[in-house]
Order: structure tokens, then sequence, then C-alpha cells
């Protein structure tokens, strides 16, 4: 299953990019900045424009002005060039009577007058007030009067006229001059009504020939006519086509000249006027532009409110929302392509948990079902694996393999199958795995190695999964090696249940058996009974059933003895006390028990260097006579018998050897059962309780050793022997000694030397006692020993380990003085005689004779 | 084997024991002697079946449970044997083993005793078997 993502915070500074917000902001700016440049472009453009026009205007102006002069100097000459050479002029000079000039607009010049003058200064002849001629001498004393080529001077002040005139003069040779006075000041007004009206106001402006005198202005003509430029702005001027004029006002220049008179002529615009048409025209387009820039705003404005605040609202809902509890979104006001957008969302999101709800369904029923597929993987009795089909490397294994294969978990998951698999087979299997398999494959058998080096056979089944983006195989190894392991446990099991109903059945039989032999006895002591109380018999016969009931009396007794013996050991129940023991001493003194002179011979080979064995003496004792009772029931008066011990690996194995019946083989395996009784005429006499053999089975084996029969067959004797443990080495040694043959006495004294924080050994018999004699530092004996003696023990051991070790005799014994004075004389630490507190006395005198050694060590 | 022989006297009739109990092989013959009849003692099937085919006793006393043949088989020869027509059966058992009683009298028993028994039953009973 995958992991849950860690959550992103804060969502916004992983959003890169702007807001739509910002987007508008940097658009207007953009507007703004392309707008204003548009404007001041398109006012630079318009200014250009209105300059060029006003100077495509001047120099019009000036050119048709400049011509209208020419035209009216070229006719003044046509006109006064045959006046000035006609002799009937001189005529005129000589008799002025008769007379007349007349003066009509000549070109540009509107008005002005002719006259013919003399030297002296006299008007003969003019075009206006006939009444001056001749009279006086008007222009008497005049430079010009004697100018001898035809010329143009202006300005020049008309005396008769008191105008600012251009005088032309053509000379008459030998009596006066022809001059033309032309008057300037309408000149400017006329020029300018003729091309300066309109935008652009033009001024006409005309200089003498030096340049640096007004000859007309069409501004202030009256003012400015004949006034001196020199040192004004004007001529100071870079730029000829763009000065100040007169009155400092910036205009934009034309120029021309008009050749006959050597004038100047200017023609200049207003360029502020001009420019501010200009303006004007700009700051309508920049006005648009504002306005369309305003309508932008409320657009972006409302698109803003329309698109944006919705899609953030949407955003917030959808940030809000949580897997598996999706947020529904309400669409509000909005374009419509938005509110659809919501509407979309709403419709998504409702479907998204539909889907989600269906998802943590099919989840949970996935998850149910991988955990079920891995329980069966896992789980799976026989050996399972994942392997990847590119490199043949272990992906998983189930406990069953790692079980099977002995490899853990960790060296599968870094071995390919190749390694499971013995060198030879691989080229085989190499060659099987270079064709694509089918997705289920089933092979073998195969031989699979395990770790131990040992090889099986295994059937196996492959399908083809993936496992995360791997290609890779689900493998059933099926352990035919295991399978018929199990085959063969099963028939085992099998046969264990067959076992136990034999085992019930056994039971059954067990108590019909024990039945049956309790009653045979019965029978008898009964039966005889009732013939002793009812009839007459005579003192032999009653003497004879007496001697049956007895004796079968004795047979129920031992029968019932066995028989609970027996019940005790198979439960269980015996309590055995085991402690160290010499063997020898036990098996000798059960062949004393039979050695019986005159009957069967027991012979005994013990070797002296036997081990102390770890037994209930009193239990093995039984076994010992058990043994030693049969041999001796089966064979026949003079027969020999043979009882060995010796250590047979690690253990310590008893035999008794008989040389007569025999057992058959069939019989052997059932010997040990209960009731068991060898079917043959030749020991039917031979009476048993049938228990014996049981109860050494359950002996020996609550021993911990192993109880068997050998026999040759009929005639040729059987071998009975078992093994017991030998005493293990630390088992041998404590403080105190304590020699008793009573198990429950000896526990008794054992606890109280415990409580007086002494350890102990135990041993039931002097004969033990002498074996591990070196191994205490004190010993409580008994003097009633079954074998060797109390007494005699006493004194090997101070023969042997002298006088030092403190001993304390506990006993039944009643002794005479002279025993006490030997005793006392074996240097005995006390006498003690066995009843309630005397485990605890011996205990006490002990661990006080033992203190001062402890001290001193 | 034993055999008693009452002085002075031929033959009458015979009744053998089969028992591998020696002690109850005594209690059944101090119970049952009599002048009247000569008893015979077997220890186990064999002996007994033996003794039967030889003796053609009138009364058979039988253990179910012997070694060797058992007191069952013993008792399906006598009554397969045509020769041995007049012979009766006693079963002695124990308790225990009731379906061998049952299978005894099908077998064609006369009559069947528990141990322990009572000698003067048996004796009653094998009266009536000899119909002394």
């Amino acid at each position: 299953m995958g992991s849950q993502e860690p959550e992103r915070t804060p969502r916004e500074a992983s959003r890169a990019g702007w807001s739509l917000r910002r987007y508008m902001a940097l658009f207007m700016g953009v507007l703004l900045v392309v707008a204003g440049i548009a404007a001041l472009t398109v006012r630079t453009m318009a200014e250009q424009d209105a300059r060029q026009s006003a100077s495509v205007d001047v120099s019009f102006a000036a050119q048709r002005a400049a011509k209208q002069l020419k035209a009216g100097f070229d006719a003044i000459t046509v006109l006064s060039a045959p006046i000035a050479s006609d002799p009937t002029t001189a005529q005129v000079f000589a008799n002025p009577s008769g007379c007349s000039l007349g003066y009509a607009p000549i070109g540009a010049f509107t008005t002005g007058h002719v006259d013919l003058i003399r030297f002296d200064g006299s008007v003969i002849c003019s075009s206006i007030k006939p009444a001056v001629t001749g009279s006086n001498p008007i222009y008497q004393g005049q430079a010009w009067l004697l100018a001898t080529e035809p010329a143009v001077i202006a300005p020049i002040l008309d005396p008769q006229t008191g105008n600012q005139v251009a005088l032309v003069l053509y000379p008459v040779p030998g009596h006066g001059v022809l001059a033309w006075f032309l008057d300037l000041a309408p000149l400017g007004p006329r020029f300018e009504s003729d091309f300066g009206s309109g935008v652009h106001r033009l001024e006409f402006l005309i200089t003498s020939k030096d340049g640096q005198t007004v000859v007309v202005r069409s501004i202030d003509p009256v003012k400015w006519v004949g006034r001196n430029l020199n040192g004004t702005d004007f001529l100071r001027a870079t730029d000829p086509s763009n000065r100040p004029d007169l009155n400092g006002l910036r205009r934009i220049y034309a120029e021309a000249t008009i050749d006959t008179a050597g004038w100047h002529l200017y023609v200049g615009a207003d360029e502020a006027l001009a420019l501010s048409a200009a303006d004007q025209a700009s700051n309508r387009g920049l006005a648009i532009i504002l306005a369309g820039l305003g309508i932008m705003l409320v657009v972006i404005f409302v698109v803003y409110r329309r698109i944006v605040d919705p899609i953030k609202q949407l955003s917030l809902v959808i940030r809000g929302s949580t897997p598996g509890d999706v947020a529904t979104f309400v669409a509000g006001a909005g374009a419509t392509e938005v509110t659809g957008l919501g509407e979309d969302f709403a419709k998504l999101m409702t479907t998204v948990n539909h889907e989600l709800a269906d998802r943590l369904t099919s989840e949970q029923a996935a998850r149910v079902s991988e955990r079920n597929y891995r329980m069966l993987f896992e789980g799976h009795p026989q050996p399972m694996w994942l392997y990847d089909v590119d490199t043949l490397r272990f992906l998983e294994v189930n406990n069953s393999a790692v079980e099977r294969y002995g490899y853990s978990r960790e060296e599968f998951l870094t071995m390919t199958i190749k390694d499971i698999r013995p060198a030879q087979d691989i080229p085989k299997f190499l060659e099987l795995n270079a064709e694509p398999l089918p997705i289920t494959d089933r092979t073998g058998p195969w031989r699979y190695l395990l770790k131990d080096g040992s090889i099986i056979q295994v059937l196996v089944t492959s399908n083809a999964v993936t496992f995360g983006d791997h290609g890779a195989r689900l493998v059933l190894a099926e352990d035919l090696t295991e399978s018929q392991r199990l085959e063969r446990e099963l028939a085992q099991s099998h046969a264990h249940a067959d076992s136990n109903a034999e085992i019930s059945r056994a039971k059954d039989e067990m108590v019909s058996m024990v039945s049956h032999e309790l009653r045979t006895p019965l029978a008898s002591i009964v039966g005889f009974a009732e013939l002793l109380a009812t009839r007459e018999v005579t003192a032999d016969q009653r003497k004879e059933y007496l001697a049956v009931m007895l004796q079968e009396g004795r047979r129920l007794t031992s029968l019932v003895n066995d028989f609970l013996d027996l019940r005790r050991l198979e439960g269980g129940h015996l309590s055995m006390r085991f402690a160290p023991a010499d063997i020898s001493a036990l098996i000798m003194r059960g062949v004393e028990l039979f050695s019986d002179p005159g009957s069967t011979t027991i012979q005994t080979l013990l070797p002296d260097d036997l081990p102390l064995v770890r037994v209930d003496s009193d239990s093995m004792f039984r076994v010992i006579t058990n043994l030693l009772s049969n041999a001796r029931k089966y064979s026949p008066v003079g027969g020999s018998i043979v009882v060995g011990a010796s250590v047979v690996d690690g253990m310590v194995e008893v035999y008794v050897q008989d040389k007569d019946l025999g057992i058959p083989a069939e019989a052997l395996s059932q010997l040990f059962g209960k009731f068991y009784r060898v079917d043959a005429p030749d020991r039917d006499t031979i009476k048993g309780t049938g228990l014996g053999l049981a109860i050494c089975k359950n002996i020996v084996e609550a021993h911990g050793g192993k109880i068997r029969a050998r026999s040759e067959g009929f005639g040729k004797g059987a071998r009975f022997y078992f093994t017991i443990p030998p005493v293990r080495e630390q088992a041998q040694t404590g403080d105190v000694l304590v020699v008793e043959d009573d198990s429950g006495f000896a526990n008794l004294v054992e606890a109280e030397l415990a409580a007086k924080g002494l350890s102990s050994i135990w041993a039931a018999d002097a004969e033990t006692a002498e074996h591990l004699m070196t191994k205490a530092r004190a010993v409580v004996l008994d003097l009633l020993l079954p074998g060797l003696s109390g007494e005699t023990f006493l004194q090997r051991l101070r023969a042997k380990h002298g006088e030092d070790i403190p001993v304390v005799v506990v006993t039944l014994k009643d002794l005479d003085p002279a025993e006490r004075l030997s005793l006392q004389k074996a240097g005995v630490t006390a006498v003690l005689r066995k009843g309630p507190g005397t485990a605890a006395m011996a205990a006490n005198l002990l661990a006080r004779s033992l203190a001062p050694e402890e001290v001193a060590s | 084997m034993r055999v008693r022989t009452p002085p002075g006297l031929e033959i009458v009739r015979i009744v053998v024991i089969a028992d591998d109990e020696s002690s109850i092989r005594l209690l059944v013959h101090a119970t049952i002697e009599s002048d009247d009849f000569v008893v015979m003692e077997a220890s186990n099937g064999a002996e007994a079946w033996a003794l039967i085919q030889q003796h053609k006793p009138g009364l058979v006393l039988l253990d179910v449970q012997m070694p060797g043949r058992s007191g069952l088989e013993v008792l399906r020869l006598i009554k397969a044997d045509p020769s041995l027509k007049a012979t009766r059966v006693i079963l002695l058992t124990s308790k225990a083993q009731e379906t061998d009683v049952e299978v005894g009298l099908m077998a064609g028993a006369d009559f069947y005793l528990t141990k322990p028994f009572s000698p003067l039953d048996l004796l009653t009973r094998v009266e009536e078997a000899l119909q002394i």
C-alpha cells in the first residue's frame, strides 16, 4: 500500500508563477507605457507636421510675395525706361504744361505716386496734387536727385506725402529724374491679406539691401519701417528658419530675395500657434487613449471579479478538501465558463466522492484479499517464493521455504534461483528459462539443493505475476522428498492411531486379565475355605488346603502390590529418590538373596572400576532381584546364571544371562508387557504375577535407561540387560555424607543439614558411601545397612581417612555397652537413636563441629 | 495327569478337569472327589483333549482361559465328535469373560460357573450332569 504523501505547506509557496491579478497589473502597466509613448510620439509627430506645414506655408507665401514685388519692379522698369529716354520727356522739363502722370497699382504696390523732378528738387509733373507743381522745390537737396543710374532707394520718407516709401529712380539726363514713390506701409497688410490669413498668422518682413533696415513689416508697419535691425535677436539667431521675430515671438521663417531692389523677404509663421493646433490634436488622441485605458480597467475589474474570485473560491474549496471528505462547491456569480467550471467541479467532486467511497471499499477489499493471499503465501505448508524474471533473484520467500531449505530470509533475498540448484542442473534450467514461460507452468521433478548440501526432488508450479514494476513468477515448490517423508509420517501416525486403539484394547484386555488373575487365587482361597467350613476333612487335607490358601493368598497380595506399583510407575506416581549408588554392591546383595546352595549357581562378572550410578536403590534392587528370580525360575535345577556389568557407550549396562529355557523370537517384543507369559508346555508350572518385567521396564526407563532381552531361541538361554546412567561428577560432592538405607529418613537429615547451610550427599549403603567418602567432610551414619554394616564402614573410614572426620551415628539398633564403647573408640561425635528430632539434632551437632573448621579455612 | 482310581472297582464314570491353575484343579478335585467316578486332571487344552479322546468322560470341567488350546476350542472338538455325544461340559470362567460364556453355551456347554465359585454349588452341578 502506498504511503500518504506529506502535506505541502504552505501551498502558496509552492505555486510557481504569478497570480492573475499580477498579470493584469503588468498588462495595465505595459498598456500605460505604450499609451504614454504613443501619446508622446503622436505629439512629436504632430508638432513636426505642424512645423512642416508652417514651413511649407511660409515658403509658398514668400515666393508669391517676392514674385509680386518683382512683377511690380519689372512693370515700373517697363514703364519708366521709355519715358526716361523719350526726347519728349526733355520737352516736358522744358515746358511742363500739359504734362500728366498717372499712377495705377503696379504689382504689389497699390499706392504711391510718380513724379518728374528737376535737379533743384522741384516737381514739374506729378501723378498727385497738380497744384504743387512748379511751386516749391519739395525734394531740394535730396542726394538721389543726382543719380545717374536707375536705382531703388528704400525705405525713405517722402517729404511730399510723409509716407515711408520705396523710391525708384530713373534719371532723365540733363533735366532731372523720373521718380516713383511706392508706399511701403500698405505692402505688409496686403501680403498678409493675400497670403497670411489662416492658422499661421504670417508675418511679412522685408529688409533693405544691407539687410539691416526694415523696409516693410506686416505687423505694426508704421512703427517698424526704417528701423535698424542691427543687434536684434532676429539677426543673431543661428537657425534662419526658426528664430524669434522682432517682438520676440518664435516664428518659422522662409526667405526670398528681390534682385531688382536687393531686398530680403522673410515670411514667418507663429510657431506656438502652429504647435498649439498640433498639441490640440495630440491631446485629443491622448484623451482617447486615456478613455480606452479607463474602459480597459473597468473590463479588467469586471473580468477579475467574475473569473478570479470564483476561481479563488474554488481553489479554497479544493484546498480545504481532504481525500475521503470532499467539500462540495456551490458555484456563485461568475463568468459562465467559471460557473460551468464550478459546477463541473462540484459534479467531479460528487463523482470523486462516490469513486473514493468505492475505492475505499475496494481498497479495503484489496487489503483483505492481499492479507489473505499473504497469509496463504506465508502459511503455505509447501515452500513458495517470488523471483524476478530478469535477474532471477528471490523477491520473497515464505516460512516453509526458510524452514525447508535452511537459508534465512535475508540469505534468500541475496540469492538467485540458480543458487538452489545443483551446478550440473543449471545449463538445463537456463535452456528452459531462455524461452518465455507460459503464464502457469508446471515442471519437474527438479533437483534442489538445501543449505546443508542435501538434495531434494521438487515439482515446480510457477505463475507469472507482477511485483512492483518487476516481472516476477510466484513459485510453489512441491517437495516430493518431503511428501514422501510426510506419507511415511502419515503412515506412522496411522500406525500410532492404531497403536492408540491397541492401547485401548490392551486396557480392556488388561481389565479382563486382572480380573482373571485375581479371580484365580481368590477362587482357590474362597473355595478351600468353603470346603473347610462345610466338610469334615482329615488333618492332612486341612493342612494341604490351608497351605494352598496361604500360597494363593500371598500370590494375591503380591499381584495386587505389583499391579499397584506398575500403575504408579506408569503414571509416574511412584516416588523415586535418585542418589549415587554402587551398582556392584546392589547386584551382590541380590545374588546373595538367590544363592541357594545345591540349586542354581550364580556367577558374577563385576569390574572394580565401575562408576557409581544414579539410581533409586530400592527400585534398582527390585529390578535386579526380579531378573535374577526370572532367571532362576526358568532355569532347571543345576543350571547356571551369569550376572555382569560393564560400561557401554557412557552408560552402565547390567545383564543377567541364563543358559536354559530361552525365549522364542516372537515373544521377545511382548516380554515386557503385562501378564505376558511365554506360552509353552515346558513352563506351565512356573508361577508369577506376569507383571515383573513390565515393572522392571518402567523402573529402568524412569532412570533414563533401556531394558532388552535377547535369546537365540528355545532351549538356548536368554540374556536380559539394561542400562543406567552413571553419576555426574558434580553430583558426588557435599559437606556431609548421609549413609542411610531409609530414603525417607535420609531425606529428613538432608533437609535439616540444608537448613544449617550444609550441602549433603546420600548413600543408601555403606559400599556406596565408601566411594563417596573422599568428597565429604562429615558423616551421618546408620548402623543397620544392607550389605556392609555401618560399623565396618566406620572402621574402614578411620583406617583410611583418620580420626578427624566428625561422624554422628543415628540408628535404631539397640546397642550394648561393648558396642557403645567401640563406637566411642572409633571417635564418633554422637550416637543418636532414631526418633522425632534426631535428624535436626544430628544436623546441629555436625554444623557445630564443622564451624571452627569453616572459620579456620 | 493324575488318576485316582477307587480300589476294587471298575471304572464307572470318568470326569476330566482341565485348568492351568493347579490350585483350582486341586479345589475342584477335592470338591467332587467321590467313589462314583474317576477324576482326571489336565493342565492345558491339548492335554485335556488327549484325555477326553482316550477315556470318553461323562463330564468335562473346562477352564475357558488356558494356554495352548482354550476351553472353547476343546468344547467345539467335543461337540464335533459323535463318539462324545454323551459327554457333558461345564465351563469355568472369570466373570469378565461373559462373551466366552455365551459362546460356550451356544457351542453346547451344559453349564458354567464363574470364579470364584462355591464348591458345593459345583458339586450340585456335577451331580446333575452325571445324573447321580
